[in-house]
């Protein structure tokens, strides 16, 4: 469902992903972890068609973002790390924003949004301006419209920014439910206990690269980890990358 | 101490930081600051110098300009430091962790005030250095002159802002929470507006016919400023008389009393601030309330036509639009502007003009369709250019979208291009009518406005995507950067080239009416190839725009994505 072939992008001497390649089947939720600036949230963007890569492809469901754009993002459902909305209108009417869109029908979109609010908790705020909502109910929001237009493929940078416990214990049993459906999510993260209760693979990228993919236990074997926990695996695998030592490529430009 | 000073140190290492896009557009800001205060110096030297040729009268007219000079200057000040204290004391993106630190409420009050007072002024000053500079020319000043001009400005302008923040701070005290914004953008309206009208209204015109005025004590009653031996701008007025007029020391006494008044001021400021200050701050966090309720959900049937992407945008845009308090205040002051507009043609002594009125007329009619284009430009570079911007860092829900850079730009321009096609139309059939001008002229406004408009409105959102700024506060500051000069230099050009295009043809066309002769058929040929290439110049000024809109636009990516790998 999500494929990326040897996609690399750059910004000046930055490079941000590097020849990245990796696919995402149906009804699978693929975590994607690397420390700060590794280039979770480029990737991110590139498949959400927000950003171009410099070179390689993204195809989501065979469709290429490139040749397509519009068709690929229809099948997305696409959220940020930072929730931002237009303050001035309503949560409600936030929604209608979105169905109009991505063109859905219009039958029973009050009912369909209502519910989904009502699963998000905002049922109450939804005639309130969106300018009024703290950061965890922009973020629910966002989800919410996310979900609205029913996509088969959900990609998600952090979902967990901002939301309280039971908020994120509400997200993590829907994301299950959707991919028991057959939708598939990337979704980029900093809690590697989020990605180890709700992902079936994981994908860890320093400077760029794909250092590892595969299941816990996979990744558990190929790190040579003692424990069964993520984080050990993620320290061991990448050493404690900081934002200081990014890969800066070849200074060249080649 | 210490913690004021480190309060402004962010702001000016932003500015030290700060990459204004490189010497290009350094030179050509630099370049039009300096031509235009080099015009107002060249204006203002005439001026005193065409007043020092009428005996008796030209110096109490010279003084009576620099009066008015100073209280126009203090109105500006207090204006524009309202709003100013209002954004940097209350709704500032940094307030929260200022507030956070261990600085005193009254010392963050004052290093904001200082960085308020320093964005509300530095350009007025600039810009009334030139007419006080040519008095000093004229009336042969002396060095003490210039010294005083410098600090006159300078306090005036210390003076104008701590009574602006001293306004704001009790307002936020005292006004519900939530509408502390609201009500101070519709009475920096009110205050605008009634400057703008009183103005209006004294009909300057009216100077230039004396003999409209029975005696010269009637002439000069109507130039009446305001002057109260406790107005600031009189001790100013009074410091720079008395120097030019040779008593420098009289003038150093009024200085000393703005010195006292800034002191005094700053002083009982801080005193007020340390009391209610953090108090206001607090209160001020509380959600804004809209001004009007949000409403159903359904689409308008009116726009059933449109495609589903279209609807949402042309809705979104509506409703954004009048909730967003700020953009009234714009609507009024345009609404003002174009009534004013129309007055001025009803109020044209044609009549008494030595020109043939009917021709009289025609002239008018055609410069109109460029005066009103002009209108167009202004209206458009407010409401049109920022179109893309107001996105905000809201963006990525475009580019996410399942709809193209193009259609989205597109309906960008729909949105505002209807709207303005309706106001410059009416504008110029209103201004026609009262204009009395034959169906020639009419219908060739009507048409040639009907190509202006789109052709502004492109330029307008094409450039305005090409030079886009999501992470702007204020929409309307959108206009002040280098792509919104770009815009209005452009369009200044293309409305000017339609102009010229037209007016050859229109003349011989009139001409031969007049005169009751044929035009010969080279004539003709050339008429009609002067219209097309007018046509084809608003042709290309639709298309181009947009085009180059759309590729600067897609090849964007969001400022954030460089740091935020």
């Amino acid at each position: 469902m999500i494929e990326l072939r040897n996609v690399v992008k750059r910004y000046d001497n930055i490079h941000a992903v590097n020849g990245l390649s990796l696919s995402v089947p149906r009804g699978a939720i693929f975590g994607f972890i690397g420390p700060n600036g590794a280039g979770k949230t480029t990737t991110i963007k590139m498949l959400g068609g927000l950003i171009q890569p410099d070179r390689g492809e993204v195809f989501i469901k065979g469709i290429s973002m490139k040749t397509e754009p519009e068709k690929a993002k229809q099948i997305i459902g696409f959220i940020p790390d930072r929730p931002y909305l237009y303050e001035k209108l309503t949560g409600m009417e936030f929604l209608k924003f979105i169905v109009d869109l991505y063109g859905m029908k219009e039958a029973r979109f009050k009912e369909k949004a209502e519910a989904v609010l009502e699963r998000f908790s905002l049922l109450d705020w939804r005639h309130e301006l969106i300018e009024a909502y703290s950061h965890g109910m922009r973020q629910r929001l966002i989800m919410a419209a996310a979900i609205l237009h029913e996509p088969e493929i959900l990609i998600v940078d952090e979902p967990m920014v901002g939301l309280d416990p039971a908020g994120i214990k509400m997200v993590k049993t829907l994301f299950k439910e959707l991919a028991d459906t057959g939708v598939s999510f990337f979704i980029s993260t900093h809690t590697l206990s989020i990605a180890q209760d709700l992902c079936d693979q994981i994908g860890i990228i320093r400077r760029g690269r794909l250092i590892a993919k595969g299941t816990l236990n996979d990744l558990q074997v190929h790190a040579g980890a003692t424990s069964g926990d993520l984080e050990d695996v993620f320290l061991k695998l990448t050493q404690e990358e900081s934002l200081g030592q990014i890969y800066y490529g070849d200074m060249d430009g080649k | 101490m210490n913690h004021i000073t480190t309060l402004l140190t962010p702001r000016l290492l932003s500015f030290k930081n700060a990459k204004n896009g490189g010497k290009g557009k350094l030179i050509v800001f630099g370049a039009l600051g300096v031509a235009f205060w080099g015009g107002l110096f060249v204006v203002s030297l005439r001026v005193l110098n065409y007043f020092q040729s009428i005996e008796e009268l030209g110096n109490i007219l010279s003084w009576k300009l620099m009066s008015m000079t100073l209280v126009i200057y203090f109105s500006l000040l207090i204006f524009s430091s309202l709003l100013n204290a209002l954004s940097t004391l209350y709704l500032s993106k940094d307030l929260l962790l200022v507030h956070s630190t261990p600085a005193p409420g009254y010392q963050i009050f004052f290093a904001r005030w200082i960085e308020s007072a320093a964005d509300s002024s530095w350009m007025i000053i600039i810009y009334t250095l030139p007419v006080l500079i040519s008095y000093g020319i004229i009336y042969d000043g002396g060095t003490f002159y210039y010294f005083l001009i410098a600090w006159t400005l300078l306090l005036l302008s210390v003076i104008a802002s701590i009574i602006s923040a001293v306004v704001v701070m009790v307002a936020v005290v005292v006004m519900p929470p939530g509408r502390v914004r609201s009500i101070f953008v519709l009475l920096g309206l009110m205050l605008f507006l009634m400057l703008y009208l009183a103005f209006r209204l004294v009909r300057p015109e009216r100077l230039v016919d004396p003999e409209a005025f029975e005696t010269v004590l009637s002439y000069l009653s109507i130039l009446k400023t305001p002057s109260s031996p406790f107005l600031p701008t009189s001790w100013a007025y009074d410091a720079l008389y008395a120097t030019l007029n040779g008593f420098a020391r009289d003038g150093f006494l009024d200085l000393m009393l703005l010195f006292t008044c800034a002191g005094a001021m700053i002083s009982l400021a801080v005193i007020i601030a340390d009391a209610i200050y953090v108090k206001g701050v607090s209160k001020s966090q509380t959600a804004r309330k809209p001004l009007l309720k949000p409403g159903n959900v359904k689409n308008a049937r009116v726009l059933a036509f449109l495609s589903r992407p279209a609807q949402a945008y042309v809705v979104k845009e509506i409703k954004t639009f009048f909730r967003d308090q700020t953009q009234w205040s714009q609507i009024f002051l345009i609404l003002a502007l174009i009534v004013i507009y129309i007055y001025n043609f009803k109020v044209l002594p044609l009549d008494k003009s030595p020109i043939k009125t009917v021709y009289l007329q025609n002239i008018l009619s055609f410069l109109n369709m460029g005066l009103a284009s002009f209108v167009l430009t202004a209206v458009t570079g407010r409401f049109a250019y920022p179109a893309v911007s107001i996105e905000g860092e809201a963006f990525w829900l475009v580019r996410s979208a399942p709809i193209k850079i193009r259609t989205f730009l597109w309906i960008k321009f729909f949105i505002y291009f209807i709207p303005l096609l309706i106001l410059t139309e009416l504008l110029i059939v209103a201004t026609n009518l009262m204009l009395d001008v034959e169906t020639f002229m009419m219908v060739l406004s009507v048409i040639t406005i009907l190509f202006i408009v789109p052709a502004v409105v492109s330029l307008g959102v094409g450039l305005g995507a090409a030079y886009p700024d999501f992470n702007a506060e204020n929409a309307a500051q959108a206009i002040t950067s280098f792509g919104g000069l770009m815009f209005m230099m452009v369009a200044a050009i293309y409305i000017t080239v339609v102009i010229v295009l037209e007016a050859s043809p229109v003349y011989h066309i009139y001409m031969s009416g007049v005169f009751n002769r044929d035009l010969p058929l080279a004539r003709w040929v050339w008429i009609i190839g002067s219209f097309a290439l007018a046509a084809g110049v608003s042709i290309l000024a639709v298309i181009y725009p947009m085009k180059y809109g759309e590729k600067k636009l897609s090849g964007k990516i969001l400022d954030t994505s460089v740091v935020n790998i």
